[in-house]
């Protein structure tokens, strides 16, 4: 397992290399990511007692439709110069690609999400104070769920006829665990609660990340298997 | 292209073939028979007698459609993970075939459940629908299985649709118990109906019979649709060999 890790890096270096030069991601996801946000704004009135819980599901819509947009061009790169068979060719073993890319997804959303997060706090009028940590951790783990489950179907969705257009039939309806655990801990922690205070929440979100990049690194090789 | 041509003419230069090809339709018809004669005898038992329920009347009994529905959609959904796993271990398209009858059938019966739940819980709860673990499962369930369908409707090439699917088939399989799970944590909030109360009433022994006899009665369902659907599959296999 240890011999996946450095070709791992190398492909996300990669990534990220060509992401510095290209920006197109960061630059079309992040607005993407603040538009929703925005438009969503308009839509549901974030105001009165429920605020906490609608501004925390407005979050996750945000992050959730941004990362799809994300990672669907992740494989689609790969594919137009078939640079994807030389990955394939190279002594890389499958399972580093699926890692590589899966970190690549990771940093690229993860910088989307760093900027509109604070810009999300300032619209809504939130201060969470003592709940960033929590904030942060959930963040995080369900992130880290949704590229799991993204990398191995963006990979399979660039080779159908409708190229990433599949990408989000596939993942949304696999995802809904994720969606009502980071929503539940993020209402939490708008509310300024410590990080205990959703700790049931974040061990769902935990142990369902560790068996979807497990199930991701097994199945992936059947995937690229030309 | 007629399938019935196909199907007498696949192994017309073997008599052991032919041979083996009338006993597959024989014991297809047998089951066929034993379907129709088994959805007969629900339909007397769930309308003549089983008892009335006192509470809820008479629309309790769609019960003994609904829960046989449910029991062939997991069992259809388990058959395509085994099925996927077997696919991708042994490569024997077999097991595609075999995976994609049942997603069909357990789509199928999962939309019935779907149809015949709120049915029974408007008159007894007063709202078409609640957002309870149990339904919502099965709707995320029913939403899964028919990414699974679209998937393979959008990949043109079978050795890549059969990886592709039997992935999504297991993925798919091992979500729903965390969905489960999620859904019965994220409703903990709220109030629960009372109606259906956790360990259910006690139910009189005709209600179980004739429960037991739907079970057993969509049982037969699925293995005749399963017999049909793959017959299906294989003359569509064996057309594309055949062409040049």
């Amino acid at each position: 397992m240890l011999d996946w890790i450095g070709p791992a890096m190398v492909i996300a270096a990669k990534d990220l290399r060509l992401e510095m030069r290209t920006k197109s991601i960061l630059s079309s996801v992040g607005l993407f990511a603040l538009l929703v946000v925005v438009v969503a704004s308009f839509s549901f009135p974030a105001t009165g007692a429920g605020k906490n819980g609608v501004a925390a599901g407005l979050l996750w819509m945000s992050f959730l439709f941004s990362s799809l947009l994300g990672m669907g061009r992740s494989f689609s790169l790969e594919d137009e110069e078939a640079c994807i068979e030389g990955l394939m060719a190279s002594p890389a073993p499958r399972e580093s690609i699926y890692l590589g890319k899966l970190l690549a997804n990771l940093l690229f959303i993860g910088a989307v999400e760093a900027v509109v997060l604070p810009a999300f706090l300032i619209l809504f009028q939130l201060e969470p104070g003592r709940g960033i940590p929590l904030l942060a951790l959930t963040a995080f783990l369900g992130t880290l769920g949704i590229v799991a489950l993204g990398t191995l179907f963006s990979a399979m969705a660039v080779k159908t006829r409708t190229r990433e257009a599949i990408l989000p039939l596939l993942v949304m309806p696999l995802c809904v665990p994720i969606v009502i655990a980071a929503v539940k801990a993020t209402e939490t922690a708008l509310g300024g609660a410590a990080l205990s205070a959703s700790a049931s929440w974040l061990y769902l979100l935990a142990g369902f990340d560790a068996l979807l990049v497990t199930v991701g690194l097994a199945a992936f090789p059947y995937v690229l298997d030309e | 292209m007629s399938s019935r041509v196909d199907e007498a003419t696949a192994g017309a230069g073997d008599g052991r073939d032919v041979g083996r090809q009338t006993a597959t339709r024989w014991r297809r018809r047998a089951l066929g028979f034993g379907t129709l004669v088994g959805l007969g005898v629900l339909v007397w038992a769930a309308f003549a007698y089983a008892p009335q329920d006192i509470k809820q009347g008479p629309s309790q009994r769609i019960f003994y459609i609904h829960v046989p529905s449910a029991w062939i959609a997991f069992l259809a959904f388990a058959v395509v993970f085994g099925a996927s796993i077997a696919f991708l271990a042994t490569r024997n398209h077999r097991w595609d075939q075999v995976a994609v009858s049942s997603a069909e059938i357990g789509t199928v019966f999962t939309t019935a459940v779907l149809v015949t739940g709120p049915l029974w819980a408007r008159p007894v709860w007063g709202v078409y629908w609640s957002w309870d673990p149990r339904l919502t499962s099965v709707l995320v369930l029913w939403l899964i299985y028919l990414s699974y369908l679209a998937l393979r409707g959008y990949v043109v090439e079978p050795d890549r649709r059969a990886r592709f699917s039997a992935v999504l088939g297991i993925v798919g399989f091992l979500d729903v118990p965390i969905v489960y799970l999620s859904v019965r944590w994220w409703r903990a909030l709220h109030p629960n109906y009372v109606v259906l109360a956790r360990g259910g009433p006690q139910m009189p022994g005709a209600m179980l019979a004739t429960l037991m006899i739907g079970i057993a009665a969509f049982t037969l369902l699925y293995l005749y649709l399963m017999a049909l659907r793959l017959r299906v599959e294989r003359l569509r296999a064996n057309d594309l060999e055949e062409r040049p």
